[in-house]
């Protein structure tokens, strides 16, 4: 992260000053007070200019062009978390789904490897209490990224998620609410990642929430894009949080979201959009019927 | 740093030396910069008031209201063509809708042609990309128009010693596109509606300042 310049090429001195000899001439001209370095500047190789800096102890500090850069949050999610196939469609009656809310972080041996790293350096995280925090975090995120208060939101989101949250809607109204939460929010995943020194510690935090949430985006002209305002969605949501360990200052923040590969796909957006076909012959001609748009692969994705 | 290594003679003259042994004019010489100098700001030209039109953000339409059509605007600055001769291109595609404006460029002689068609084919990539137009054909040109860029001055020589001032001439183009099909032309005044008028005018007379 510092580029460091090559030791060799120093600053270096103009050599009029140390080679100023008083030489004592008896002609009749005028004293001079002062004479210009340039008059008397002889041409010097850069060692010489070197060996007469050093002569005169003469020292320039010697500044490597380095700058500081603070890292604040990780790059991405390491060790995304695997959510299960299935994870809010069975109802929580039937064995099965019995099974799947058994399901506790005791699973996962990192996690709790990792628990104990994060207690070290915050005395109050618990894996039941945390989740409620997490939430209230998540929505008041949600509510300045509708409000426009950016301040605040750098505050609550990482500076890898909210370029994620934020692009392309400078000029878009984004009306969202939270209605409820349908099941309470637990922790699937801990993990605590180090980054570039093996002491500098970074705590995520994999949290599961099942909610009912409103979204509506409007563009530039106030016409409706996406969602609609009162049409609530059930929201199953993979958030993982982080917060940097070994910052005394450090809180949580949302870091970004996993999105797994059976997620149900996306309502689509409103306007209709032209997809690039395939690269013809001149030959050849379009066959509309028997094309397919071609549809992405559903793979597990995180953001 | 400097006055503990200095070991030469005399202490005025070593002071001589601290006052002009600053570490940024030596290493100019030299062509290093240092930490403190490297500049993290880049300075942005003004950017006009064409262009800031686009940033308008109108708040969101109630469900009731009919739906607002999409304005964009583009503009290109200094582009070295005469200020009179792009307004007879601007006039000429003003009104109609963005195929038809761009087929009559293809075909028109003009140098300006070229620059006003490859200035409405990057507001049609803009309006689709960035501003929410559905449609590409969908769009018409509202307002385009011509306006004078920054002008050079040079030396043109004539016979007899004599000179005349010579300009170099630049203009911008203007155009604001607008989303939907262009506004039907207005019909011709017949003489039928000017006889109308002119009938209404008489009906109109009152006499005031009576019971």
């Amino acid at each position: 992260l510092s580029a460091s310049f090559p030791q060799s090429v120093e600053p270096l001195l103009s050599p009029t000053r140390l080679t100023r000899t008083s030489l004592v001439v008896p002609v009749r001209t005028k004293r001079r007070h002062f004479i210009p370095p340039a008059v008397s500047a002889k041409h010097l190789t850069p060692d010489e200019h070197k060996l007469k800096a050093r002569a005169a102890g003469i020292v320039v500090p010697y500044e490597p062009p380095e700058r500081p850069i603070n890292l604040a949050c990780t790059a991405g999610i390491f060790d995304p978390y695997v959510p299960p196939e299935g994870d809010a469609r069975l109802s929580s009656l039937s064995k099965e789904g019995l099974k799947q809310r058994a399901e506790k972080l005791k699973q996962s041996a990192a996690s709790q490897l990792a628990i104990p790293k994060v207690k070290e350096y915050d005395p109050d995280f618990s894996t039941k209490t945390f989740p409620e925090k997490a939430q209230e975090i998540f929505i008041e995120a949600h509510n300045c990224l509708t409000n426009f208060n950016k301040q605040k939101l750098h505050s609550l989101v990482t500076e890898r998620c909210y370029p994620e949250m934020v692009r392309g809607n400078r000029y878009n109204t984004i009306r969202w609410s939270f209605v409820e939460s349908l099941e309470p929010p637990r922790v699937v995943q801990i993990r605590c990642p180090t980054m570039v020194n093996k002491g500098n510690l970074y705590a995520q935090v994999t949290v599961r929430m099942h909610t009912r949430q409103t979204l509506a985006i409007y563009d530039r002209f106030g016409r409706l894009m996406y969602g609609g305002e009162q049409v609530p969605k059930d929201v199953l949501e993979y958030v993982v949080f982080e917060r940097h360990l070994v910052n005394p200052y450090g809180s949580w923040r949302v870091h970004g979201k996993i999105v797994p590969a059976w997620a149900p796909p996306q309502d689509p957006i409103i306007k209709t959009v032209m997809v690039p076909g395939p690269v013809l012959d001149p030959s050849q001609e379009f066959d509309e019927i028997q094309y397919e748009i071609p549809k992405p692969k559903q793979t597990q994705w995180y953001k | 740093m400097a006055a503990q290594a200095v070991t030469g003679a005399g202490a005025a003259w070593a002071r001589n030396l601290l006052s002009w042994a600053r570490p940024e004019r030596l290493l100019a010489s030299c062509s290093i910069s240092l930490l403190s100098n490297i500049q993290t700001r880049t300075y942005q030209q003004n950017v006009g008031r064409w262009e800031k039109k686009n940033r308008i953000v109108y708040p969101p339409q109630l469900p009731g209201e009919p739906r607002r059509p999409a304005e964009i605007f583009h503009c290109r600055r200094d582009i070295k063509y005469s200020k009179d001769k792009m307004w007879y291109l601007a006039k000429l595609i003003k009104g109609m809708s963005i195929d038809q404006a761009l087929a009559q460029l293809e075909f028109n002689d003009k140098k300006g042609a070229k620059v006003i068609k490859e200035v409405l084919l990057e507001a049609q990539e803009m309006a689709v990309r960035n501003h929410n137009v559905e449609f590409k054909s969908n769009l018409h040109i509202a307002d385009s128009f011509s306006g004078k860029g920054h002008y050079l001055k040079r030396i043109r020589y004539h016979g007899r010693g004599m000179f005349g001032i010579m300009e170099k001439v630049r203009c911008h183009y203007f155009v604001k596109l607008v989303e939907g099909p262009p506004p039907p032309p207005e019909a011709p005044q017949t003489g039928f509606d000017q006889a109308k008028e002119y009938v209404q005018q008489l009906r109109n007379r009152t006499i005031i300042h009576t019971l």
